[in-house]
């Protein structure tokens, strides 16, 4: 059975699909997801669909569905390299992704996240010595 | 709209603006490929601004029954601009160091 990663990077978890989506695959990564943030309360998804051609109405609510699922559990998601066809496809579809993030690549990604986890939870540590 | 959207990918543009000063009228079905192609913008991750939109075109719109309030829009090409510059953290000044 396929099973796509899901990569720890600090507070945030990165998932890069770099095959088609058929929909058992995207349920299972939905739940595997969910799972994987609860476990390592992270503060951010970002999902890199560069590598997806095909996307069906499915496909769309499953994304949805990750990122109200993710905002439950505190957990920002920012969708990647979407291609033009497949953003084409999704607005004819009529599901524009409201409460989805979205940027144009892996960095400019990180950097939105980055941007968005307020500061205080990276100085946690910090914080302890102040108190000194 | 697909010639937009592959320019995004090979430019990685943050930001389109899309002016419309050249469009002596609109009707329903332009100003709903408008809507598409701001919200096909959105989902690659780039923000789309519409500049340009003259006093006509605004009235049509609105008698229409077309909602542009959730899709940034600007009077001019200038003031477009401007915007997109605060959106990037750009500034354009003087050098002090150049005589001309």
């Amino acid at each position: 059975m396929e099973k796509i990663p899901i990569l720890k990077m600090g507070r945030f978890l990165l998932v890069t699909i770099q095959v088609d989506l058929y929909d058992r695959l995207a349920l299972n990564l939905e739940a595997d997801l969910i799972q994987m943030i609860s476990k390592t309360e992270a503060n951010g998804v970002l999902i890199d669909i560069s590598a997806v051609s095909i996307v069906d109405s499915f496909m769309g609510r499953i994304i949805g569905n990750i990122a109200s699922m993710s905002k439950i559990l505190d957990a920002y998601t920012v969708v990647v390299g979407m291609q033009p066809a497949v953003a084409i496809t999704l607005i004819e579809l009529g599901l524009p992704l409201k409460g989805v993030l979205t940027a144009l690549d892996v960095e400019k990604g990180m950097e939105l996240l980055r941007s968005l986890i307020p500061a205080s939870s990276a100085e946690e540590e910090v914080s302890d010595d102040y108190l000194i | 709209m697909e010639n937009l959207l592959e320019e995004i990918v090979a430019t990685g543009s943050r930001i389109a603006i899309l002016d419309i000063s050249g469009v002596p009228a609109v009707d329903s079905l332009v100003a709903q490929h408008l809507i598409k192609t701001v919200s096909a913008t959105r989902l690659m991750g780039a923000e789309c601004i519409i500049s340009g939109i003259r006093p006509e075109i605004a009235q049509t719109v609105v008698h229409l029954g077309i909602d542009l309030s959730n899709i940034i829009t600007k009077a001019t090409l200038a003031s477009a601009l401007k915007y997109a510059f605060q959106l990037l953290k750009l500034e354009v000044k003087k050098n002090a160091n150049t005589f001309f």
